[in-house]
């Protein structure tokens, strides 16, 4: 059989999105997709996102990379999830952990439980009857088992240098056939009829070639927003976070947290991610309420080791591109959408749309505007369910120490938003769904975290009796607490396995 | 701080088949301090319910969480297990294939099957090997419960039961009684609205009032309760599902087998059921097609025949009335559906027990949820209507537009668009339209799988299903020792 002569790919752009798009097409379907990667020095990448979700597991796997020699590489650290400070009422914190509270009992969903507990001051916190968030406050780390038993309750994620991960992705991507042009674009050439670009042209003249081209320049959106017209969806008005100013430095503790940290400051909130050699820092705040120089003074202030530069500012605006994929450009990245770091959700985006990509990956007769249209379905969805979970962090707040927070607490959310807050309120349910990010036990954590409580919980938790479900609920706490005694440290683990730490620089 | 909700104090449970029961005895344990009537309002003439004798693995789950044990089930009402079904004649006239619980095995196995049977030049007529382990072993008329405390390859099996409705319902009848379910066997004279969308009570021919906190309607296709209320509203389906009647026909010789076959006809679709207690053959014919020509396509004389008007209930929850069942949403015993959808919904409602006061909220939830269920249901039906043949049997009809979507995905890019609260996993959704003769491209990836991973996933398949062969005995002598009198 013959096979069709494979589909050129060019790729703009060269940050995180960029080569995990290009490798893993050259990687993945060797034989449908040739790749050639534009990438412009002058411009550089956006050199930060630093933490991941779970599903990053899942790419490195299928593309064949070894996890120790993926965390050798880019310094990286496992996370078992997010602490939240302040964000619910200042000195509060709590977990957002890859992992579960407790366990359902006759049908009826551990919360629930927890809630009646709770009302008769039998309860613990929360976080108590999850081993993930147990282990991550005791700063412990081992892989899950694969059981069915307690410690198979969780997942992980890592938290990596993004300056070096682009890097990685690079040689992989070259490794597996990606053809890399160094290089400004500075002319697109389009089809008179269709619209569809036909070639890139670069500073020196160069000129790159394509059938489908991979818009990943980062926020320029080059191909999808400059060239295309692609309309934006903005959701500054539910999201005003548009700042960040981010500044390294280093550890100022000997154990490394096995989790990112998000704490709430008066115009945003500041992330700190561990990682081998140092510690990320970066505070997200909204323009409207802060300026960027005070930004960088309250970083600065609030950073706990030694700078190791000083604090740059990134600027950004929330929300997506109505159509991912229109003619034949598809975004990844930056350049097709953006929502705010809070819940580490960007490289997990990318990646989404890197997979739907493969699965609907143009065949050599063209483009299938059907194809188009599921892939922006899909990519709408994930953004969607995402940008509501990001939401909540804001506005299930009893904060009114600045007008940042007064805003947020007290702005219309969407109503799909509005429906899942009230039905929480009332009868301590969450609303259903299997595909997209983040379900029940995320929203448990925020909703409980925050101290959102709800006013009613199922009524089958007042018929078991309190003595057994006291005792039943202690048991698990114990349960937990001895698997985690036997955990080993977050760093020790690393340090067992020499393969995974970076020379020391 | 969050307070328990107050418990429903009553529910009344309308209905008298087996899924009135079955939800009588799944709110009662739920909920041991409130109090469970059971009020068999009379079956207004023979429904499919009546013979509805099997569902999906799903079912299994249900019962097992209920109490309804499926050893007994084996022993007192004539259960076995399907593993599969064979579809005939649904592409073309010699079009056949499989659908097997649970669907397709390894992702090397569905590259190797995208490259013989998708992409691949078709060969004609001709055998296709097993694509799955309930494959094999239906093919080799071998099965065996697996042990409860180890692994074996038999514990990966996902099957169906079937059973003999009276002897299911007598169970079922039993159960009720130990749990103290309340019985009420008399006509509804009069319903009492409550003003807020739902019902205040009933009054009962010689036995009076009767209140409720909350009222499940499982009287079948009339909704006895739900269709008296003023939200009540229904979804025709009958453009995109075509089938009008349906004539039943029982066989007396038990007929042991792990698969069952539905075979397209000239006149109509035809159900063979297999059964301890005989086969069950189900006829169902559209329009065109006379009740003389139906009887000699079902070659036996029918024990019932019964009209089809496919639709749902737009709201299955309205006030504090949930329509159950055939109460929302009819159509044709096509893919083992009914009861499926029936056991989910009655899963859908016991997580989401309200208490006394009903919030609009969780009422929209669980409507949202259980529409889902019911759109999904009448969708992998009409995949059933889409195929070649069927089209020139039944005529054109209306595709719904997700199967109209579905269909290209899975022809042009041998995908399955997800969608939530399905009857089937996506493998298996991808299975039966197999099963029903379309054919698949390979996916991209399936594409570009190396031949040494396939190789290595097909001797890993290969020796999986020895495995499973060795523990698995023939199914007719395992049926035969766990039923006999000990
Ligand atoms: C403050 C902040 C914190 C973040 N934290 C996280 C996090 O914790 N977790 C997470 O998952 N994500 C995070 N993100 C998002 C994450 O950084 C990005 O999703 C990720 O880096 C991908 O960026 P990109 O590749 O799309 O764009 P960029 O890194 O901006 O890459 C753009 C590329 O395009 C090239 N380019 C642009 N124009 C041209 C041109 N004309 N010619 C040639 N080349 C061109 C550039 O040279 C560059 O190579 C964060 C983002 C911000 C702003």
């Amino acid at each position: 059989m013959d096979r069709p002569a494979p589909l050129k790919v060019v790729v703009l752009g060269g940050g995180t999105a960029g080569w995990m798009t290009a490798a893993s097409l050259a990687k993945l379907l060797p034989d449908r997709a040739s790749v050639d990667l534009i990438e412009s020095e002058d411009i550089g990448i956006i050199g930060v996102g630093e933490a991941t979700l779970p599903h990053i597991r899942g790419f490195v796997e299928r593309l064949g990379i070894r996890e120790a020699e993926f965390m050798k590489a880019t310094h990286a650290t496992y996370k078992l999830g997010i602490d939240f400070r302040d964000f619910g009422r200042i000195g509060e914190s709590y977990i957002h952990p890859f992992g579960s509270f407790g366990e359902e009992l006759a049908g009826v969903g551990f919360h629930h439980y927890w809630l009646e507990l709770q009302r008769r001051g039998q309860a613990a916190p929360l976080g108590e009857y999850s081993l993930c968030v147990a282990a991550a406050l005791a700063n412990r780390f081992q892989p899950p088992s694969r059981d069915l038993s307690l410690s198979s309750t969780y997942g992980y994620a890592y938290q990596f240098d993004a300056t070096l991960f682009g890097p990685f992705m690079r040689e992989f991507g070259q490794s597996v056939g990606v053809t890399r042009h160094e290089g400004l674009v500075t002319n697109v050439e389009r089809n008179g009829d269709t619209g569809d670009v036909t070639a890139l042209v670069l500073k020196d003249g160069r000129r790159i070639e394509g059938d489908l081209f991979v818009d990943c320049s980062g926020f320029r959106s080059l191909l999808l927003g400059q060239e295309l017209g692609e309309e934006w969806e903005d959701w500054s008005h539910w999201l005003p976070c548009d700042r960040a100013a981010a500044m390294p430095c280093t550890h100022a503790t000997e154990d490394i947290r096995p989790y990112t940290t998000a704490t709430a400051m008066p115009a945003g909130w500041r992330w700190q991610i561990p990682l081998q050699h140092r510690m990320g820092n970066g505070y997200v705040f909204s323009s409207a309420f802060l300026d960027e120089e005070t930004a960088c003074e309250a970083i600065r202030d609030a950073a706990e080791g030694e700078p190791l530069a000083d604090p740059r500012v990134l600027r950004f605006r929330p929300g997506r591109r109505r159509r991912s994929w229109s003619h034949n450009v598809v975004g990844v990245g930056l350049a097709s959408g953006f929502l705010e770091p809070l819940e580490s959700t960007s490289i997990y985006l990318a990646q989404m749309a890197i997979t739907y990509l493969i699965e609907l990956f143009p065949e050599a007769g063209g483009i299938e505007p059907a194809d188009r249209d599921a892939f922006n379905r899909l990519v709408d969805m994930e953004y969607d369910r995402v940008r509501d979970f990001l939401i909540l962090h804001y506005h299930a707040t009893t904060r009114d120490d600045s007008e940042f927070w007064n805003h947020v607490r007290t702005m219309r959310v969407p109503d799909s938003l509005s429906d899942k807050l009230q039905l929480w309120r009332e009868t301590g349910r969450i609303e259903k769904y299997s595909d997209g990010l983040f379900f029940d036990a995320s929203w448990i954590a925020v909703y409980v975290g925050q101290g959102w409580l709800p006013q009613r919980h199922d009524s089958r938790t007042g018929m078991v009796d309190p003595e057994r479900l006291k005792a039943a609920a202690d048991r698990l706490r114990r349960e937990i607490a001895s698997e985690v005694s036997r955990m080993p440290g977050h760093r020790e683990y690393l340090e067992r396995e020499t393969s995974r730490l970076a020379e020391a620089s | 701080m969050s307070e328990p909700r107050e418990p429903l104090r009553r529910i009344v449970v309308a209905g008298s088949g087996q899924v009135a029961l079955l939800s009588a005895i799944a709110l009662r344990r739920a909920l041991p301090t409130t109090e469970v009537v059971l009020l068999a309002v009379a079956p207004q003439g023979p429904a499919f319910a009546d013979f509805a004798a099997t569902s999906l693995p799903f079912t299994a789950s249900l019962h097992d969480r209920l109490g309804i044990d499926e050893e007994r089930m084996i022993a007192t009402a004539g259960a076995s297990h399907r593993l599969s079904t064979r579809y005939f004649g649904w592409s073309s006239h010699d079009q056949r294939g499989v659908f097997a619980h649970g669907g397709w095995t390894g992702r090397a196995m569905r590259a190797r099957f995208g490259r013989d049977w998708g992409g691949g030049p078709k060969i004609a007529g001709g055998e296709r090997p097993a694509g799955s382990l309930a494959e094999v072993l239906t093919d080799a008329g071998r099965f065996a419960l697996p042990p409860a405390d180890r692994e074996t390859p038999l514990s990966l099996i996902e099957y169906a039961l079937r059973w003999n409705p009276p002897a299911y319902r007598t169970l079922l009848v039993e159960r009720a009684r130990q749990l103290g379910i309340g019985h009420v066997q008399a006509p509804i004279e009069t319903i009492e609205r409550d003003g807020a969308g739902g019902i205040t009570g009933l009054n009962i021919q010689g036995q009076g009032w009767l209140e409720a906190d909350l009222f499940v309607d499982c009287s079948g296709p009339a909704a006895v309760l739900a269709s008296a209320l003023p939200g009540f509203a229904t979804v025709d389906w009958s453009t995109s599902l075509p089938t009008r009647r349906v004539f039943i026909a029982a066989g007396a010789e038990p007929m042991i087998a792990l698969e069952d076959r539905i075979t397209l006809l000239d006149e109509g679709w035809l159900i063979e059921q297999a059964g301890r207690d005989g086969l069950l053959t189900i006829l169902g014919v559209g329009e065109g097609t006379s009740e003389q020509a139906a009887i000699a396509a079902l070659g036996k004389d029918p024990v019932a025949v019964m009209p089809v008007s496919p639709g749902s209930v737009a709201e299955p929850w309205q006030g504090n009335v949930i329509a159950l069942g055939d109460a929302s949403a009819q159509f044709e015993p096509l893919a083992n559906l009914n009861l499926d959808l029936a056991h989910r919904q009655l899963d859908l409602l016991l997580e989401m027990l309200p208490g006394r006061e009903i919030e609009p909220l969780e009422r929209a939830e669980y409507n949202r949820r259980a529409g889902l269920m019911m759109d999904r249901t009448r969708d992998l039906l009409a995949f059933h209507y889409a195929t070649p043949r069927a089209r020139r049997v039944f005529g054109e009809v209306e595709v719904p537009e997700a199967v109209q979507t579905a269909l290209d995905q899975f022809v042009r890019r041998g995908r399955m668009p997800f969608h939530e609260e399905s009857a089937l996993l996506r493998e298996e959704e991808m299975d039966l339209l197999g099963a029903l003769g379309f054919e698949r491209q390979m996916s991209p990836q399936e594409g570009a799988s190396d031949p040494e991973g396939i190789e290595a996933g097909e001797a890993e398949f290969a020796a999986l299903a020895r495995r499973a062969l060795e523990a698995a005995p023939p199914y007719a002598e395992w049926i035969a020792a766990v039923t006999q009198p000990s």
